[in-house]
């Protein structure tokens, strides 16, 4: 589903992404790890380009994005991105929310993507809300409707940059549990996360960066029994 | 003119926002809300009570404007529309990453508001007059809206600015292009910090249309000229069209300030 090969990626000076090279496959739910500024929200940006690769190729569902004769926005459908800070529409409503891009980019009648999205607002878990601003809203709610917003383009991979970071300890578990509701549907994910929790139920593979390179890649049980490199160890026995 | 930012952020944190418009009253402003009263209020008296006890000249002068109010209205609206799509276009152009369309943009820009607006009149009716015949009302309304479409431009730069980049990634990576982010998501959202600098904008052009006298645009301060060159009323026909501006700038500000309102402007 998604293929990265020798990615590299700087900002300025500073390596992002040295040499990043992965592959994720149809269906499988990966936790990218790691220390602040390691480079693993860039990673995750740069597949769906918010982020633009200065070397080697990134691969999705088969189209090579970092080919510039490419239309990224074709792909951009295809792939749902949650952010760390939410970014709802303040102006539209709950269900405008969802809506707007059903309308504008999918090309679905009012009627059919309203529909689409009481359903998906329902499965969130906040569908009296539908009529609201998002301002009247918490932040674990807001964070809900980003993700029907996601998952009303019906995407084939969704991206999670730090969904939970920004929330109230309280709200976490919300956003935690639609997540792990959609993980068992069967969709492909990349998670950007700090719930180790999380990484440990759902997760296939775990990736931990390091200073924009991966360090270790693995299973949750090899990553939480015995990481083999030191880094790895540090940085677990920190947050855990 | 009004300068909503300064062009360096970080250097610069101190705004001075001193608009030339009139100032347009708030219910927190006690002040200046008194203000305006006293001078609304003050200047419609003073009208009546001249055009009642002193018909002549004065009820004679007033006869004699509403036709110019209306040149003036009318070159004020069309220039304000035209303004208004000339700064959104040099708004999206000055914060492009198209080095070209940036360029003209910001050239635009910069030309523009560096000379003053009585030169670019006197050049569009006058210089290209001799390549081009335009017609006076045609020049006015169109070196009107090229001046103030660069200082829109600037407005519409900085309320586009204003609105947090999350919203526009949000927005394309559900698969928007970027226009399509900027009409669904972007615009909509800065209107509300765009328009009172635009209000601002709008009384400030009704009174530079008073300019526009100078070439052969019979508006509100051309009729006076006309009336008091036949008359020999100096005093008495600019004090009626002085009072004429500042109820017509007045009235104004309290309707755009009334606007703002319903559109939940926050200050």
């Amino acid at each position: 589903m998604v293929e990265m090969r020798d990615v590299y990626k700087y900002f300025g000076q500073l390596k992002a992404l040295d040499n990043v090279s992965l592959d994720v496959h149809d269906g499988e739910k990966m936790v990218l790890i790691g220390p602040s500024g390691s480079g693993k929200s860039t990673l995750l940006r740069s597949i769906n380009q918010l982020e633009k690769i200065d070397h080697g190729h990134i691969v999705v569902d088969g189209i090579d994005i970092s080919d510039p004769e490419t239309n990224i926005n074709k792909v951009r459908e295809e792939i749902g991105m949650v952010f760390q800070s939410f970014n709802v529409f303040p102006h539209k409503t709950v269900l405008e929310n969802v809506n707007l891009a059903q309308v504008v980019v999918r090309k679905r009648s009012k009627k059919e993507a309203s529909e689409i999205s009481r359903e998906l607002l329902n499965k969130v878990g906040i569908i009296e809300k539908v009529n609201e601003y998002p301002e009247k809203l918490s932040g674990g709610q807001q964070q809900r409707v980003a993700i029907a917003r996601a998952l009303a383009m019906k995407p084939k991979i969704m991206l999670f940059d730090e969904p939970t970071s920004a929330l109230d300890p309280e709200m976490i578990g919300e956003v935690l549990d639609v997540m792990i509701k959609l993980a068992k549907e069967g969709i492909t994910m990349i998670v950007v996360t700090h719930e180790m929790g999380f990484a440990r139920e759902v997760a296939d593979s775990v990736i931990f960066m390091d200073y924009g390179a991966i360090i270790e890649e693995g299973t949750p049980e090899h990553f939480f029994k015995n990481p083999i490199q030191e880094r790895t160890k540090i940085f677990l026995n920190q947050i855990l | 003119m009004a300068e909503i930012t300064d062009e360096d952020k970080t250097k610069q944190k101190i705004v001075i926002d001193v608009g030339d418009g009139a100032a347009i009253p708030s219910k927190e402003d006690v002040g200046l809300f008194t203000a305006w009263r006293v001078s609304f209020v003050g200047a419609v008296a003073i009208v009546a009570y001249l055009a009642i006890f002193n018909p002549d000249p004065y009820w004679e002068i007033l006869k004699f404007l509403p036709d110019g109010i209306l040149v003036t209205f009318q070159v004020t609206i069309a220039a304000i529309i035209l303004a208004l799509v000339i700064g959104l276009f040099t708004g999206l152009g000055r914060i492009s990453k198209n080095r070209i369309l940036n360029g003209i943009a910001s050239l635009y820009v910069e030309i523009i508001r560096g000379i003053p607006l009585l030169v670019q009149l006197f050049y569009i009716y006058f210089a290209l007059g001799r390549i081009v015949n335009v017609p006076a009302m045609a020049s006015a309304i169109i070196a009107m809206s090229v001046c103030y479409g660069a200082y829109m431009g600037e407005i519409f730069r900085a309320g586009i600015e204003s609105i947090s980049k999350g919203q526009m990634e949000a927005a394309r990576s559900l698969g928007m292009t970027s226009a399509q982010a900027m009409r669904h998501v972007i615009l909509p959202q800065a209107i509300k910090t765009i328009l009172p600098p635009i209000g601002n904008e709008f009384v400030a052009l009704l009174k530079d249309s008073s300019l526009v006298s100078i070439l052969a645009v019979s508006d509100l301060l051309r009729r006076g000229r006309e009336f008091a060159a036949a008359s020999f009323n100096y005093f008495e026909t600019y004090t009626m069209v002085a009072l004429v501006y500042l109820i017509i700038t007045l009235f104004l500000s309290k309707l755009i300030s009334i606007m703002e309102n319903r559109v939940g402007v926050d200050k």
